[in-house]
């Protein structure tokens, strides 16, 4: 049973607001009540650093009046503040209508009246005292510490929660409950010739306490080898640049597949809706059937289902049932991201479920789900891709992003890079950024893992939107090999 | 109303905190915000958010331990949850390092006052303004208004009680051409709407993108650029944001040196350049005294209550502080410099508008708008990003045409040796940063050898 420990069930605020919304002539009005629960700890050099839970919880009612959204939010969760927020949606639907709108048209959804969605986890990280989460952390601190090389260390843990309340006048009310958990280590060394880091490359998962003490991710492997990929690192030489063949790890490759691929493939972005800030995309609908996205072994879905997924939900926050999609067949263009107001504006029949706020102080737009490269169907290695390639990068670990404003451009570095001489690994280099443009580098993937090679990365902090929201969202991928990719060195690049 | 009021709130989670004390800040923040895309109004929002948060300090074996909580509270009993949760958390915290004294601050007179109300006066201003731009069909409008109004209610056991009102507004204007191979944009920062005038953003974004029907490709390289405030600006704030004294003294930030201690006293330009964050720089105040919950680089919850000065990171070309928390300031010997949430960024030789400054430049690049900037390379601090909405072609002290956009890999420490010019500074919107910064002061500048790394083919 999800609780969301009010005074008034959240049921009877939003039939206040509701009726109030219907009452002032909106055609369409949509109650939404949230509560985040987030809870962290952070280690520096052995103490603690901060520590610290927050709960917040609010309202929200948007409304469709005169044809234009108007968006109202307040955390007085009280009748009075729930009829209060459905007047001022309803005002700012008319302020908009004053000036010029752009018709609000949803597609279609079926009603799916009362629901109640929770993701799976086996221990409530929530459950666990602060004496053992900082204990925990400790552990692992103590570890790494051992280590001569390593002169500091940072480590923290995070876990959140979403309790959420959806109604709207068709009869929707929807309640769910998602979590997830987080944790990084980063060692430091420092010496007379300045200093290098290495940091775990485990990812955020929607998953409980269990993710930490070994379900999804080796975690004590990882730390025990911190200290030794960072000697390794501290002694290693700087590249050359230049065109070389990449073989990319999912830990590296999930940011790649977010930047080029996920924000590329949303039709809101590809329409001109966020031109002004996050940008817009190169993949416009008259690319859709018949864009090169990338090689013919590129499949690319778009999902809110995936197990452990940052984006998985039952119904997004307009009512829409949780959908798997593809977005890219055989190297072409075929999909695209939508919520039911975007999905209207290329005669879509029904949304694939893309709403979402961050907060119900947020209105929803159009948002990530997880998207994700599909491995290949043989049983092709990591080491047997490595093993292909004669002179290259083996690269582990997301570290620097950056694309450009239609997810042409982009220039990525990692954690580790391992040199390939002969099919082997023979070291590690430093100083390693790569760039490319992303059908070129789509275009440049040769080989890709079979599905034991898959993994699930992922973000906690994907910005999009004005006012500004942050979104948790997973990307799966193999070990994928690509050629002819430009490296930079980043020491070059400063002129150092 | 089903929520309690903050300065009571703060009053009583102080009284629960006990004699061990500790911070305690309610926030009331209230904002409208309106948006437009294709020439047409798409998503708005009017909100108000209300929280408490506390920082407990409680007395262990060994020193003190904090611990934070948050949330809203509409009664007695919330307040008394989160004060447990605090005081819980700060127990299993163990002694925290960047334990001090607590100081006695200001007493506000106003602090028991009611949050200020956010009226829809200013946002209204903007959508009056809006419609008869949006109505041009010669080319399509994006952009994006907010108003927000803060009120911070701010408690220590030491006695402090100060609150703070916060008017912050920010107005960007994005036009494309129908075909969508223009693209020009403008933005201005400050504390209301009602001093923005849509016209003169519409003539200003229309002007950019007349110059750029005449496209002069460009190829990528090390080039003599103007930055405008913009984009000065959203390189300075990341160096302000990188500049700890407790990173650099052991060793692992870019203001570290190699051989000990600290780069400051480095001359970092030939010319008279600062760098200054400041609580009182005319129409851009902002907190003049700490206020924080936990423990960073530059700042710690144990400082709340303390003067924030002007401080001046860089004087006449040379590093002359970087900020600290007083933990971290004692620790690398350095003095106490808690930077405060606004930047201003000048040359004192530098003069003029920024079409006057490109123009002196002569032959270069203008570069309106950064984009996308991260972090590439912590040691030298190397940042990468991209051009955006207007990289404009200067020949003979003229706009020529506009290039393409590139990608940058700079360093905004490293740059400042290659200055050659400046303008006045002035209020500008940071384009990157603004969700977090938006209070900025800076002089357009012209550098030799700025890093475009290779060609960005976006509009």
């Amino acid at each position: 049973m999800i609780q969301f420990a009010i005074p008034a069930p959240p049921s009877e605020l939003a039939a206040v607001a509701l009726e109030t919304a219907a009452a002032l002539g909106a055609s369409v009005a949509q109650f939404r009540l949230a509560a985040h629960d987030s809870r962290g700890v952070s280690i520096r050099d052995g103490e603690v650093e901060n520590i610290g839970a927050d709960t917040s919880i609010a309202m929200s009612v948007r409304v469709v009046h005169g044809g234009a959204w108007g968006f109202a939010a307040t955390t007085d969760l009280s009748a009075i503040g729930a009829s209060d927020v459905a007047n001022r949606a309803v005002s700012m639907a008319k302020l908009s209508t004053l000036v010029a709108v752009d018709e609000v048209v949803l597609a279609a959804e079926p009603r799916h009246g009362k629901q109640s969605w929770t993701l799976p986890i086996e221990i409530d990280a929530f459950s666990k005292s602060d004496d053992e989460v900082i204990h925990f952390l400790q552990e692992w601190n103590s570890r790494v510490a051992a280590s001569s090389i390593v002169s500091h260390i940072e480590s923290n843990i995070a876990m959140g929660r979403d309790r959420t309340f959806y109604a709207d006048l068709i009869g929707n009310e929807i309640t769910q409950q998602r979590d997830r958990i987080s944790a990084a280590l980063t060692a430091i060394h420092v010496s007379d010739s300045g200093f290098e880091d290495m940091r775990t490359c485990a990812p955020p998962a929607g998953r409980g306490w269990e993710y930490l003490t070994g379900t999804g991710w080796d975690w004590n492997s990882e730390i025990d080898q911190i200290p030794e990929y960072l000697a390794e690192k501290v002694k290693s030489p700087s590249v050359t640049p230049g065109a070389m063949d990449l073989v990319i790890d999912p830990t590296n490759l999930w940011l790649t597949i977010h930047e080029s691929i996920g924000h590329a493939t949303e039709l809101d972005r590809a329409l001109g809706y966020e031109a002004n800030y996050a940008g817009t995309s190169f993949a416009t609908i008259d690319k859709l059937g018949v864009f090169k996205y990338g090689s013919p072994i590129m499949n690319v879905t778009g999902d809110r289902i995936a197990d452990h997924g940052l984006s998985t939900v039952g119904f997004d926050d307009e009512g829409v049932s949780a959908q798997r999609w593809d977005l890219i067949k055989d190297g072409i263009l075929v999909g695209y991201q939508t919520d039911r107001s975007i999905a209207s504006k290329i005669d879509m029949d029904r949304s694939n479920g893309c709403a979402f706020a961050d907060s119900a102080l947020h209105s929803p737009i159009q948002r990530m789900p997880n998207v994700s490269l599909q491995p290949g169907t043989d049983s092709t290695t990591t080491a047997d891709l490595i093993a292909d390639v004669q002179s290259g990068i083996y690269i582990v670990g997301d570290k620097s992003w950056s694309i450009d404003m239609q997810r042409f451009n982009f220039q990525f570095t990692g954690q580790r890079f391992h040199e390939i001489k002969n099919g082997k690994i023979v070291g590690q280099l430093k100083d390693v950024a790569y760039q490319s443009k992303t059908p070129d580098f789509w275009g440049a993937m040769r080989r890709i893992g079979g599905a034991q090679t898959y993994l699930l990365g992922g973000a906690l902090n994907c910005g999009k939107g004005q006012p500004g929201q942050v979104a948790p969202v997973s990307h799966g991928c193999p070990s994928a090999l690509f050629t002819g990719i430009n490296v930079l060195n980043t020491r070059d690049e400063s002129g150092a | 109303m089903s929520q309690m009021n903050l300065p009571d709130a703060v009053e009583y989670a102080l009284s629960l905190l006990g004699k061990d004390g500790g911070v305690v800040v309610g926030g009331n923040s209230a904002s409208n915000n309106l948006r437009w895309a294709n020439s047409a109004l798409t998503t708005n929002g009017d909100a108000v958010d209300q929280t408490l948060a506390i920082s407990a300090f409680v007395k262990l074996a060994g020193g003190v331990g904090t611990g934070m909580a948050s949330g809203q509270v509409r009664n007695k009993n919330d307040v008394e949850n989160l004060v447990a949760a605090s005081k819980s958390a700060a127990t299993s915290a163990g002694p925290a390092v960047d334990a001090m004294e607590l100081v006695a601050g200001p007493l506000h007179d106003d602090f028991s006052d009611k949050p200020a109300e956010l009226s829809v006066a200013d946002i209204t201003h903007v959508s009056n303004g809006l419609g008869e731009v949006l109505r041009q069909r010669s080319q399509e409008f994006f952009g994006f208004a907010e108003q927000s109004r803060d009120t911070t209610y701010v408690g220590t056991s030491a006695g402090t009680r100060m609150r703070y009102v916060e008017n912050t507004s920010r107005f960007e204007l994005c036009a494309k051409s129908l075909d969508r191979t223009r693209s020009a944009w403008s933005g201005q920062g400050g504390t209301s709407l009602r001093n923005v005038s849509v016209q003169v953003h519409s003539d200003e974004v229309l002007a950019k993108l007349e110059h750029q029907k005449n496209i002069i490709n460009v190829e990528p390289g090390r080039h003599r650029v103007t930055l405008s405030p913009s984009a000065a600006a959203d390189l300075m704030i990341y160096f302000l944001w990188s500049a700890a004294a407790r990173e650099a003294a052991e060793g692992r930030n870019a203001f570290a040196n190699p051989k000990g201690g600290t780069r400051i006293g480095e001359k970092l330009s030939d010319r008279r350049i600062s760098l200054a964050t400041d609580p009182s720089l005319a129409g851009m105040e902002t907190f003049d005294h700490v206020v924080n919950l936990g423990s960073s680089a530059l700042s710690s919850a144990f400082d709340t209550g303390m003067e924030i000065p002007r401080i001046q990171v860089i004087t006449d070309g040379t590093l002359t502080a970087l900020g600290s928390s007083r933990h971290a300031a004692k620790s690398a010997k350095l003095p106490f410099t808690p930077l405060t949430d606004n930047i201003e960024f000048k040359d004192q030789d530098g003069h003029g508008s920024l079409s006057e400054l490109a123009s002196r430049m002569n032959d270069g690049l203008l570069i309106t708008c950064l984009w996308y900037i991260r972090e590439v390379d912590p040691q030298n601090l190397l940042l990468t990003g991209l051009t955006r909405d207007g990289v404009y072609v200067v020949r003979d002290g003229q706009i020529a045409g506009a290039a393409n956009n590139f990608r940058f890999n700079e360093s905004p420490i490293e740059m400042l040796s290659r200055v050659t010019d400046a303008g006045d500074a002035f209020a500008c919107l940071p384009r990157e940063w603004a969700d977090w910064f938006s209070r900025a002061k800076v002089a357009p500048v012209t550098i030799t050898d700025f890093n475009l790394s290779s060609r960005s083919d976006a509009v």
